[in-house]
């Protein structure tokens, strides 16, 4: 018996002597296990300025965002010998959806909602004592605008074809939504920003934003400003929400109006002085050192449809957007001029790019006042941009077809190379086909948006998953 | 869980029988068949019962028995093991042993503390005895095994001195997990990461891009088990696969390598005196194209340079030695290597047995300043307490100092292979009478220097280890029919590894490579541990009829590591070595840590006059690698084997054996995201990675059948071994694509499925044994293939990413339905290849051009003694196997190849979309050979006064021929070091070395 007991107890004594705990925290790179933690002030910079740069990264990712819509525009050709698919598959044909010319311009997107997801997921856990609530609520304002803003650029590639909503869970996929909902969300998301900003009072954000948020005449860092960015962009917003003509949401135009307003600081119709059309928030770039990232727009395989230069009116000063350049021609097309921000050079690599300056918040008022019949209004805006540009004012539209067409001049020369605004106009009126453009090409296919990538539709099982759920 | 395993104890103990009846003493002698000199440390155990006895130094035992006739079972590493039977009336024996020639009787390990003889093993487990591992000096343990391991392919990187070796053992197991063996010495897991060196900064192969372009898998550096002293090991044992390993659980699916080092034996103290010393000449080399006249010279610079013919032309005619044979100049190391081994090894009638050992070793790297400097020190001792408890302690302190030089893949100009080829050979680099050295004057290379580089470019590694670990035995209970046994080993591998890099701002090479940041350093230092314990209760029961061997325990393990590397470039001064002094600094540090846990039960079970042996274990483990910190994976295994009764009267065993058993590969990665830094505006914006981790990421499952036969004959001469197995591995740690709208692009994920299939022969003779001669033949046949069966929905066939350039000539590829080792590279031109000649980019056919996967391996190893001549000799056969011959492409573009009519074909193949690099890179090698001289027995008692026991003369070589088709240096070639998949680039390596050695082998 004392042998079994001796026994016994070695064995107790033995198997009792392991300590087994096999949990491990990550200790050489940070995961985002780091982001339900508690977040310092520092914590909380590195993450928004991670929203931005990711931001940066769709509007510089594949050449989409800035020049294939402008070459869908017509505003634009990319002759690249090693590269003909610049030209056949937007001009001269369908784009594939597993090239770069179908598939840019989505992960980007995502990746960056992601990013803004993230950050609001962990604002409320951040430190008391590091970032105060008012400091929580303006940085969670500023990333709900930059979210808003980041649907709302994938939508202008993807139009009608589908957009996914994200959710908080890093797994689930959602089916994707129709124009309309994805817009409904879009306002949503700048309304509670507004919220938070609203709730921030005075507190500014607790770390300086990037130049092309304090630099450019208007300094983004406190709350009040942040608001008219916020608003200018439902304003925008709800301009193409009334646009919908499948589905168009009533009173968007005078929501729009009364939200321009408020981002223009009240100004009335035509009181926007022409020295602060520059003012408003920019993506800026740095072309050097590990950074690495340049303005895409600066390439040298860029230029201009000539159509551009012949439509612009005699005495106009946006003709200074337009330069000459070396011929540059193959595929059926050539072209001897470019936009002056094509050449390569340090100037152009680090223009920067407009989010939403007030020259476009004024013609986005005068869009609303036209489509909301208030053409008086509307005449005023438009004249405060066309005379800044050398031109005699325009007379009171007598009808909203003659004042759309105005419009539309003046927001392609305003806005010229600075997004995909023109080619979502152009889609918005209807424009885009035959008949109403001329085609570029015999086999001009007039493409009006850039189809889901096949990455996408291959992860999600296969084209036939693609359904658009308008729920 | 551990109340099980104690209920296993508790229940074999209530089925004890009875004590036993009468007792009586039985004494004996055990002594060699041959001479008949007394055998020391022989055990001898009464069979059905657990008592047994050790011979002393006379060879004498004495041991109790029951009162009636008994089998004893004697036996003694080195010789056959044989059963008597003592009727009543004896009380004395004497036992002759027959030497073990063929190495039969070795002892099969089957978990952390059980051992079954190799005669009942369920599995096919390769044993290598120490004469075997060091017959001929071999400068690393994996040196060591080459040739020596069915099932095995044993691969060196490069002929750089100081290791770099591949164990490969059954073939592909994992694509993007965990592709070493694991090492287990006396119980402690080693470590065998490789730590790369930082060749990458001056070498700048693998174009990382970042500011600081730090170490790079193409830094041609060694795994660290090449810092083991091979002479201090008794024996390895290799369990191949997961039927065998899955006592290590999720360490198991690459197999286990199993080192035991030597201990002390009672007797009076032996000391054992070797030492070596060699030669290191160049085996192979390629040569470059000798110009035979102006004109032709002219010709060729004037297309490859833009040059003028009759400058050019000029140029040639004044040179004074046409044609240098660089590769003679340059790995033309000449000095001497050497090795001194020494070992004091005894034991006391107390109960201490202690074995102390050092090993001082030089070895000569081929070109200028290489070199492998290795010490080692170890001391094991075994102390025994009464018969119940024993306590050993092993430890060792290893240092290694190596230069290696710069070979290998380069985007710089500075690896002599790449200068050779683009440097037209009447050029002259050797150092000038005044010291200097000449600039190439080449065009294609213009300043590089090779021996320059030699002279001012320092990368030695210094390493000190420390391997150590504590064993105890403690017997808790005995009796006549049970015996408990508690075992308890710990231990720790901890090593420090400090890489330097000094590449002057004077050399031609750093500054035309650098301009204005010429002068680099680089800094990097590795410190690891690993520390595992493990316990164990082993419980065994002898009746009549049959005998078990229950066992269960824990182990548990840490591994701990932090690298720190630092570059500084932009050093002006070339005196000054200090990082403060650069003009701009980089660091970078790597940490990681990881815990395991098991636990694991295991019954083998011996019946049927101990011919049956069947064995079921379980092992279920947890660890910090894993999505689930606290899942348990469990790994069970079951074997049998069986010993036929019935056999004709010239085959003496035959043994059937079948074996299953599931292993797993722990996840490398996969379990978290991490966060990506970027930057805006020089601010650190960060972000979630765009490659989601898996909260589930759990560990490869390797299942393995393994089925097989030993049989033994004609009177112990002839032993066959015939193993066939299958090898699946399923939950493959994987990347695919993923819903990009989530906002990533790739997750880790387990899944696909690959399946391995082999078969291994071990053919051992004895064909000639007459009187003092003895001739020992092993040889050793494998056969595996492996495919890749199944990858998850979504995931399209892939390149697995490090160890290669480009399809154009040669890459991994992973696809289903393929080969694990398949090639892919350019196949066709689609619409032919035009007058041109060349292939447009758009219209290269990929598809599937070779195998990496040899189609066999055979050893043959040979040893004859005639009196006290021995002469041995090991050649190993490799049919098949591709490797990409990147090299050669090297000397193609720049139209320098020794052979310029076969050069220009492979171009044009290229140009073609062909795959004219993917070469079959079969071989014969003649690994070893020695001849041996024993000086006889009276000349050594007159010479050394009777103090020497025994004193030989050998002169051995190792790698000193090579037959193959292969154009390249080595087939034998990893330009990625060590890799699951990607092994077979060859990029300029440096050439393989062939050694003399004469060694005198001495005992005291």
């Amino acid at each position: 018996m004392r042998k079994h007991l001796i026994s016994l107890t070695a064995g107790i004594a033995l198997a009792a002597g392991c300590v087994d705990n096999t949990i491990v925290s990550p200790e050489n790179a940070p995961t985002v296990d780091a982001l339900s933690g508690a977040l310092t002030t520092a914590g909380v910079q590195t993450l928004a300025i991670g929203v931005l740069a990711a931001d940066r990264a769709l509007v510089r990712g594949d050449l989409t965002y800035l020049t294939l819509t402008a070459i869908y525009a017509r505003d634009a050709y990319r002759i690249d010998p090693n590269e003909p698919r610049y030209v056949s598959e937007t001009l001269g044909g369908q784009p594939d959806p597993g090239s770069f010319a179908g598939g840019g311009g989505w992960t980007n997107g995502f990746v960056a909602i992601r990013a803004a997801n993230s950050l609001l997921d962990a604002l409320p856990g951040a430190l008391e004592s590091q970032v105060s609530p008012q400091q929580k609520a303006v940085t969670a304002g500023l990333v709900q605008t930059i979210k808003a803003l980041d649907y709302y650029r994938v939508l202008e590639l993807r139009d009608t074809i589908g957009v996914p909503i994200q959710t908080a869970k890093l797994d689930e996929v959602t089916p994707l939504s129709c124009k309309k909902n994805v817009l409904d969300y879009i306002a949503a998301v700048l309304d509670s920003g507004l919220t938070s900003l609203t709730a921030a009072g005075t507190t500014q954000l607790p770390f300086v934003p990037p130049t092309g948020f304090t630099a450019f005449g208007r300094n983004y860092r406190t709350p009040a400003n942040l608001i008219l960015l916020n608003r200018g962009l439902k304003g925008k917003v709800d301009v193409y929400r009334g646009l919908q003509h499948s589905s168009p949401t009533a009173g968007a135009f005078t929501a729009a109006i009364t939200e321009l307003t408020q981002a223009l600081g009240g100004a009335l119709p035509g009181a926007v002085p022409a020295s602060s059309f520059q003012n408003g928030a920019y993506v800026t770039f740095v072309p050097t050192g590990t950074e690495g990232a340049a303005n895409p727009l600066a390439d040298s395989r860029v230029g201009l449809n000539p159509k551009a230069q012949a439509a612009l009116q005699t005495g106009d000063t946006r003709s200074s957007k337009i330069v000459t350049r070396s011929s540059l021609a193959g595929q059926g097309l050539s072209t001897t001029l470019t936009y002056v921000g094509t050449p390569v050079n340090t100037a152009n690599q680090t223009r920067p790019v407009g989010i939403l300056r007030d020259e476009e918040l004024v013609l986005l008022r005068a869009q609303a006042y036209i489509e909301a019949n208030q053409l008086a209004n509307a005449t005023a805006d438009l004249n405060s941009v066309h005379t800044a540009y050398g031109l005699t004012a325009y007379p009171v539209f007598a009808d909203q077809a003659s004042a759309r067409t105005a419009l539309l001049y003046e927001k392609r020369y305003s806005l010229f190379f600075e997004g995909p605004q023109r080619l979502v106009d152009l889609r918005a009126y209807g424009l885009l086909k035959a008949g109403s453009t001329l085609a570029e090409l015999a086999s001009d296919p007039y493409n009006t948006a850039f189809p889901i990538p096949k990455a996408e539709a291959d992860a999600r099982g296969g084209t036939s998953n693609l359904t658009v759920s308008c729920k | 869980m551990r109340i099980r395993a104690l209920s296993f104890v508790v229940i074999a103990l209530l089925c004890a029988g009875t004590a036993g009846a009468q007792q009586r003493r039985i004494t004996g002698t055990v002594a060699a068949r041959e001479g008949g000199a007394p055998l020391t440390s022989a055990s001898v155990t009464v069979q059905g019962t657990t008592t047994g006895a050790y011979t002393g130094t006379d060879g004498k035992f004495s041991v109790m028995a029951p009162a009636t006739t008994v089998s004893l079972r004697v036996r003694r590493i080195g010789y056959q093991a044989r059963t008597i039977v003592v009727t009543t009336s004896q009380n004395d024996v004497t036992v002759a042993l027959e030497r073990d020639v063929l190495q039969l009787e070795a002892q099969v390990v089957t978990g952390t503390s059980t051992a079954v003889a190799s005669e009942n093993a369920a599995n096919a487990v390769t044993v290598i005895a120490a004469e075997a591992l060091t017959r001929v000096a071999a400068p690393t343990i994996d040196n060591a095994m080459q040739g020596k391991i069915a099932g095995a392919i044993v691969s060196q990187n490069s002929g750089a001195p100081g290791g770099g070796t591949q164990v490969q053992l059954r073939g592909v197991s994992s694509i993007l997990g965990a592709y070493s063996p694991l090492y287990v010495v006396d119980g402690v897991i080693v470590n065998n990461s490789t730590i790369q060196s930082g060749l990458n900064v001056i070498t700048n192969a693998s174009r990382a891009g970042s500011a600081g372009n730090f170490s790079s898998s193409q830094d041609q550096s060694v795994n660290r088990i090449a810092d083991l002293n091979p002479n201090d090991i008794e024996s390895i044992q290799v369990l191949k696969g997961p039927s065998a390993s899955s006592i290590y659980g999720s360490k198991g699916t690459n197999g286990v390598i199993i080192i035991t080092t030597k201990q002390g034996t009672i007797g009076r103290p032996t000391v054992d005196f070797t030492q070596r010393v060699g030669h290191a000449s160049l085996a192979n080399k390629l040569g470059s194209r000798c110009f035979q006249s102006a004109t032709e010279y002219g010709d060729w610079a004037n297309v490859n340079l833009g040059q003028s013919k009759t400058a050019a032309a000029a140029e040639w005619t004044a040179a004074p030695t046409k044609c240098h044979d660089y590769e003679e100049e340059y790995y033309a190391n000449d000095d001497l290597s050497y090795e001194t081994v020494a070992s004091l090894r005894g034991g006391t009638q107390a109960g201490t047995n202690y074995f102390v050992s050092g090993l001082v070793h030089h070895d000569n790297g081929l070109a200028p300043n290489d070199y492998y400097n290795k010490q080692a020190l170890r001391l094991n001792v075994t102390q025994s307490f009464g018969p119940r408890f024993t306590v050993g302690a092993n430890s060792e302190i290893l240092h290694s100092l190596t230069q290696r030089g710069i070979s290998g893949n380069d985007n710089t100009g500075i690896t002599p292979g790449d200068i050779f080829s683009n440097t037209p050979s009447f050029y002259d680099l050797q150092r000038n009478a005044d010291g200097t050295f000449p600039r190439n004057g080449s065009g294609l290379l213009p300043g590089s220097n090779p021996f320059q580089n030699a002279d001012l470019v320092k990368t030695p590694n210094n390493t000190y280890r420390f391997i150590g670990s504590l064993t105890s035995k403690l017997s808790l209970y005995k009796t006549s029919r049970n015996s408990v046994d508690a075992n308890f080993t710990g231990g720790i591998d901890s090593y420090s590894s400090k890489d330097r890099l000094i590449s002057p701002a004077t050399g031609y090479t750093e500054a035309a490579a650098f301009g204005a940041n010429a002068g680099t350093l680089f800094n990097s230092d590795a410190a690891l541990l690993n520390a595992n314990i493990n316990g164990s209760i082993v419980h065994r029961l002898a009746m009549k009829k049959f005998s078990a061997q229950t066992s269960a325990g824990f182990r548990q393990e840490r591994r701990e590591s932090m690298v720190t590397q630092l570059t500084g470039k932009g050093v002006i001064f070339p005196t000054v070595t200090s990082l403060a002094s650069a003009a701009q600094t980089f660091p970078d540090q790597t940490i990681g840590l990881s815990r395991d846990f098991a636990l694991f039960a295991q019954e083998e079970f011996f019946a049927l006059d101990e011919r049956l042996l069947v064995t079921a274990g379980v092992n279920t483990e947890k660890s910090s690698g894993n999505g689930d910190q606290g899942k348990f994976y469990t790994y069970p295994k079951v074997s049998a084997s069986y010993r036929l009764p019935f056999l004709p009267s010239f085959v003496s065993e035959f043994k059937a054996r079948a074996a299953f058993g599931r292993a797993g590969n722990l996840p490398t990665a996969g379990r978290t995201t991490f966060l990506t830094n970027l930057l805006y505006e020089g601010f650190t914006g960060t972000r979630a990675s765009t490659i989601k981790g898996s909260p589930t990421i759990q560990p490869e499952q390797a299942t393995e059948i393994e089925g097989g036969f030993d049989a033994t004959a004609l009177d112990s001469r002839v032993r066959l071994s015939a193993t066939w197995y299958k090898k699946q591995i399923t939950d493959l740690l994987l990347q695919a694509p993923i819903v990009p709208s989530l906002g990533f692009t790739t997750q880790y994920l387990n899944g696909g499925q690959i399946t391995n299939r082999g078969t291994e022969i071990e053919l051992d003779l004895t064909p000639l044994r007459r009187g003092s001669l003895i001739w020992v033949s092993n040889t050793t046949f494998a056969k595996q293939t492996g495919f890749v069966d199944d990858l998850p929905e979504g995931i399209a066939p892939f390149n697995p990413g490090v160890g290669s350039f480009s399809p154009r000539y040669g890459n991994a590829w992973i696809q289903e339905g393929a080969s694990t080792t398949v090639i892919q590279s350019t196949v066709g031109c689609t619409g032919g290849v035009p007058a041109s000649g060349t292939c447009a980019a758009a219209n290269r056919i990929l598809g599937l051009a070779g195998d990496a996967n040899p189609d066999f391996n055979m050893g043959f190893s040979n040893q004859i003694d005639i009196g006290p001549v021995r002469l041995t000799g090991l050649l190993e056969w490799r049919k098949g196997g591709d490797v990409v011959n990147l090299t050669n492409n090297y000397f193609d573009s720049s139209n320098l190849a020794a052979d310029t009519l076969a050069s220009a074909k492979r171009l044009a193949e290229f140009n073609a979309a062909q795959h004219p690099y993917v070469e079959n890179a079969g071989f014969v090698k003649l690994r070893e050979i020695t001849v041996g001289y024993e000086i006889p027995e009276r000349l050594i008692r007159t010479m050394f006064r009777g103090r020497a026991e025994s004193l030989r003369l050998e002169l051995s070589g190792r790698n000193l021929k090579t037959w193959t088709k292969y154009t390249g240096m080595d087939p034998e070639v990893s330009n990625f070091g060590n890799q699951p998949l990607g092994r077979f680039q060859d990029v300029t390596p440096y050439p393989p070395s062939r050694l003399f050695f004469f060694s005198v082998i001495s005992s005291f």
